[in-house]
């Protein structure tokens, strides 16, 4: 039985017990490399789900959704790892009860997909463990390496050239499970500290305070890269960022539900006096 | 529509100099907006007020921006002179043109201009002030004094002398502090137990003095008029209800080989003990370290003895938990390890002691019953090399500041060996004589005119040891000689560090501290007793060096300065609070994380049926001290801070 007739089996099972309301997975999309999020509320809606190597989208977004949750009642949901660490800073959050998450964990290795054991958010805190402490290793992407071999003038322009393209259409922030705001920074006017229009200024604005609001948040699923219809590589700027953090403060986003947010928490130890 | 006045101070020459106050006047007076724009040399002066108050009433302005010094400086002057004019005070700003200007540039011109920008992103934010009402809190009349050396001492009789109610708290088993080790006290040569013994039992008699000694500060929170303490009462493993000090148990304890801490290392204890005879209270406690009882589960040697069954090995550590309305910490200090300077040997020479070790060895109450003996062998020594900054004014291996008082009691030492051990020679290697002190000089002099103490003006390299003696290789600098002297004895006059755990402590009540670990005051010249947190006042060596009569002359002015606090029965408070926008914001609670204070809770927005829709975050403005941490930190930007609200910080930046 293929990984994929097996998940469906158990969505199935999950569905006809009622252990669960919904299951949200994937489905073909417009085309063969693109899948759709499939809502699974009965045995039979199961038949749609596909699971391949394509199935690379973050759905933890779709759980914040206003109301899913607050019948009290259970949703699976087809996660990789980056998706249970995304679901675990909800919960650190208080976006969501991590309890009423049943998660469907997979994991894409090159052609292959393989099933992660386990059913709640804290059954995968060992392999997200080894995720941290094999991040440094991890291979990067040789655009990082090529920006940081620029002086702080070339990157300026680079990040400008790139922002340049921006039409502020802020499908990032709505593919980004941690922009879950009701109210964003941008659609606050009063005052207006960003820039509506699509100009080198405001798209700056916007993008670096995307930057700040997601440091030691970002898991980087890559829902924003591939959010963006101008192909900005916004999942860079992020994943320097959580390199910082990491170095830093030894954050790692989204180990575990009860993970303080790195810059909100105060340690005693800390050497900084200032925040006295 | 807006009628806003602006006054631009002179400051005599200090803005005039640099800023053409007449010019901005003109200039500023056509911004829109504003009804009235003034010059004056000094706006702080009583004319300069009435002024103000003037202008105010004759334009009815909505608004006042005070062009002059920084707000840290006059601010509450011209609030208060614009509520006399019927005013709100919170429609005042001070535009910062001196600090921020005129005292930092050179060109006219440019400072002009830059004056001219700080003013009209004043008048800005004016604009945009609301009338905001100040709040009050209540105070609890009841006062902490951590530490009970002779500081926390003189705080707490001061306080409690006046008719309030102090806890002083002291984490050793007695009261007394480092005052109560020394021999005799400089300039005077009084007997240092003698002046400070009267002092412990009158603490400790006091009716508005409740004494916890063996205790240590949990935590601390809440703010000015309202903190909430939580003490540790370690386990003594004496009843203290009960025992009477009658000190049989210390007698029978077989333990006895215990380096005494009160001795420096010089004497003995035993594991249950009181650190010195006129320990306040007289009541033991057993060392759970040393305790042969509690390492091999034999012994109970002590409860035996007892006849009044005050020991209880079970005993545990007590918490206790009191309201306080203001906080004196009076920690003290602690001498530097001198073992960095291994070519001074102290720690491999027995006869290489440090200045605390010898007041214990001249003290009456110390190991040698105040004889002047060697560590060694017991000898009287003939001659004592004392060496001066020993750590202090030392870049390299000590501490860069000048320790203040081992300039005078290395002089005593000379003095009271010279007293005890007649035709002793005490050499002294000194970098300065730093003796400024009333009859501080006399002292030094009559230790070199009458004691005959020897100065070399040099440092010490070298101290090793040959033939019985230490050699002490100096060099006498007046000459342009090097010394080599054998000597008996050796006394290093040790630098004074801020307690080990005295970061950790500042941490734990939120206070500020340097680089060393001294805690920090709120102005060094015109706020030196004051933290910079507000109601936590500091006494003694905690802060910095300090001889007996500052220590006790800060100790009364912190007392001062918490009596004034508690002559009121409110306390008033800037209204500068947070406020959440329920409607916007995500209940992410990295506030609730963020805030120092804990001001702000959770709370439940419910519907009709009493279901709950969201939870929210919520601002106590009777916790929140106005830092603006969770302003920052608000994705959502649901946060905002009455007094600087984002509206008035946008205008401010916008007019620039």
């Amino acid at each position: 039985m293929t990984i994929q007739e097996k998940y469906k089996a158990r969505v199935k099972e999950l569905l006809s017990t009622g252990a669960v309301k919904m299951v949200i997975g994937y489905k073909p999309g417009s085309t063969a490399e693109r899948r759709r999020p499939l809502f699974m509320r009965s045995p039979e809606e199961a038949d749609q789900l596909v699971l391949d190597t394509a199935c690379i989208a973050n759905l933890a977004g779709y759980l914040v959704a206003e109301g899913l949750l607050s019948d009290d009642k259970r949703v699976g949901i087809f996660l990789k790892p980056d998706g249970i660490r995304s679901i675990n800073i909800l919960a650190a959050e208080a976006q969501l009860n991590i309890d009423q998450i049943v998660v469907l964990g997979f994991d894409i290795d090159g052609q292959e997909v393989n099933a992660l054991e386990g059913e709640s958010a804290g059954d995968f805190s060992a392999l997200i463990e080894s995720i941290k402490d094999h991040a440094p290793e991890a291979p990067r992407n040789p655009l990082i390496e090529q920006i940081e071999q620029m002086n702080p003038i070339q990157r300026f322009d680079f990040w400008q050239t790139e922002f340049s393209r921006c039409i502020k259409c802020y499908a990032c922030r709505q593919a980004c499970p941690m922009c879950y705001c009701r109210r964003c920074i941008v659609d606050s006017n009063q005052p207006q500290w960003i820039n509506t229009s699509s100009h080198t200024l405001g798209n700056l604005e916007w993008n670096i305070i995307r930057a700040f609001h997601l440091s030691g948040r970002c898991v980087g699923c890559g829902n924003c890269d591939r959010a963006c219809p101008v192909n900005i590589p916004l999942r860079l700027i992020n994943a320097r960022m959580g390199q910082e953090v990491l170095g830093a403060f030894d954050h790692f986003a989204g180990m575990s539900e009860t993970q303080e947010p790195v810059l909100a928490s105060f340690k005693k130890d800390d050497s900084e006096t200032f925040i006295l | 529509m807006a009628k806003i006045g602006v006054f631009i101070c002179h400051c005599g020459e200090n803005i005039a100099s640099k800023v053409d106050c007449n010019k901005l006047a003109t200039s500023i007076g056509e911004h829109p907006g504003v009804a009235v724009a003034l010059d004056y040399k000094y706006f702080c002066s009583d004319p300069g007020q009435e002024r103000l108050k003037k202008a105010i009433k004759e334009n009815n302005l909505t608004g006042v921006v005070v062009a002059a010094c920084s707000p840290m400086m006059h601010e509450a002057t011209f609030r208060k002179a614009c509520a006399e004019a019927g005013l709100n005070p919170y429609l005042c700003e001070i535009a910062n043109i001196r600090e921020q200007c005129s005292w930092v540039h050179t060109d006219y011109d440019m400072a002009t201009q830059k004056a001219m920008e700080i003013t009209r992103s004043m008048v800005e934010k004016v604009k945009r002030n609301n009338k905001l009402q100040p709040i009050e809190v209540p105070v609890t009349r009841r006062a902490l004094v951590i530490g009970g050396g002779i500081a926390g001492i003189q705080a707490a009789l001061d306080i409690a002398n006046a008719g309030q109610q102090v806890v002083l708290v002291e984490r050793e088993p007695s009261l007394g502090g480092h005052m109560a080790q020394l021999s005799e006290t400089f300039p005077t040569l009084d007997c240092s137990q003698c002046i400070m013994t009267p002092r412990m039992v009158e603490a400790s008699q006091h009716p508005n003095i409740r004494l916890l000694t063996y205790a240590e500060i949990e935590s601390v929170d809440g703010y000015i008029g309202n903190f909430q303490v939580r003490i540790r009462m370690k386990a003594r493993y004496v009843d203290m209800s009960t025992c009477t000090g009658c000190g049989d148990c210390i007698t029978k304890c077989p333990t006895k080989k215990i380096s005494s801490e009160f001795d420096c290392g010089m004497g003995k204890r035993t594991a249950i003990y009181t650190p010195f005879a006129q320990s306040v209270p007289n009541i033991p406690v057993i060392d759970k370290a040393s305790c042969t009882y509690f390492k091999n589960g034999k012994c109970k040697v002590c409860m035996k003895s007892c006849e009044l069954n005050s020991i209880n090995f079970d005993m545990q550590d007590e918490f206790i938990d009191l309201d306080f309305g203001a906080i004196v910490v009076a920690t003290g200090f602690q001498v530097q390890d001198n073992s960095v300077y291994g070519e001074y040997g102290y720690g491999k020479y027995k006869d290489v002691i440090n200045g605390l070790q010898f007041e214990r060895l001249a003290s009456a109450s110390g190991p040698t019953s105040g004889k002047i003996l060697r560590p060694s062998d017991g000898k009287e020594p003939e001659n004592i090399v004392f060496i001066q900054c020993a750590g202090s004014r030392d870049c390299s291996k000590g501490v860069r500041y000048c320790s203040k008082i081992c300039c005078m009691y290395t002089a005593k030492h000379s003095m009271l060996y010279a007293h005890k051990v007649h035709g002793g020679i005490a050499q002294i290697f000194y970098m300065d004589i730093r003796a400024a002190g009333k009859g501080y000089d006399e002292f030094t002099r009559r230790a070199i005119e009458e004691d005959k103490a020897a100065y070399f003006r040099g440092r010490v390299s070298k101290v090793w040891q040959e033939n019985g003696k230490l050699m002490v290789r100096g060099v006498d600098t007046l000459l342009g000689k090097p010394v080599v002297i054998a000597a008996d004895m050796v006394v290093l006059a040790t630098a004074m560090v801020p307690q080990p755990d005295a970061k950790d402590f500042a941490k734990t009540i939120g206070i500020g501290y340097d680089e060393y670990g001294f805690f920090n005051e709120a102005h060094l010249k015109l706020r030196p007793v004051e933290s910079s947190t507000a109601g936590v006042f500091l006494a003694g060596a905690c802060q910095s060096p300090k001889d007996i009569p500052d220590s006790v002359a800060q100790a009364s002015a912190s007392a001062s300065k918490v009596l004034a606090l508690f002559s009121k029965d409110k306390l008033e408070r800037e209204p500068v609070v947070a406020s959440n926008n329920e409607t916007t914001c995500a209940g992410c609670w990295g506030c609730v994380l963020a805030c120092p204070y804990n001001a702000i809770e959770k709370k439940d927005i419910l519907d009709r049926s009493g279901k709950v829709i969201k939870r929210v975050a919520s601002v106590n403005p009777g916790l929140c001290q106005g830092c603006g941490t969770c302003v920052t930190f608000c994705r959502s930007n649901s946060l905002d801070l009455a007094g600087f609200t984002e509206k008035q910080i946008f205008a401010e930046v916008m007019a620039l």
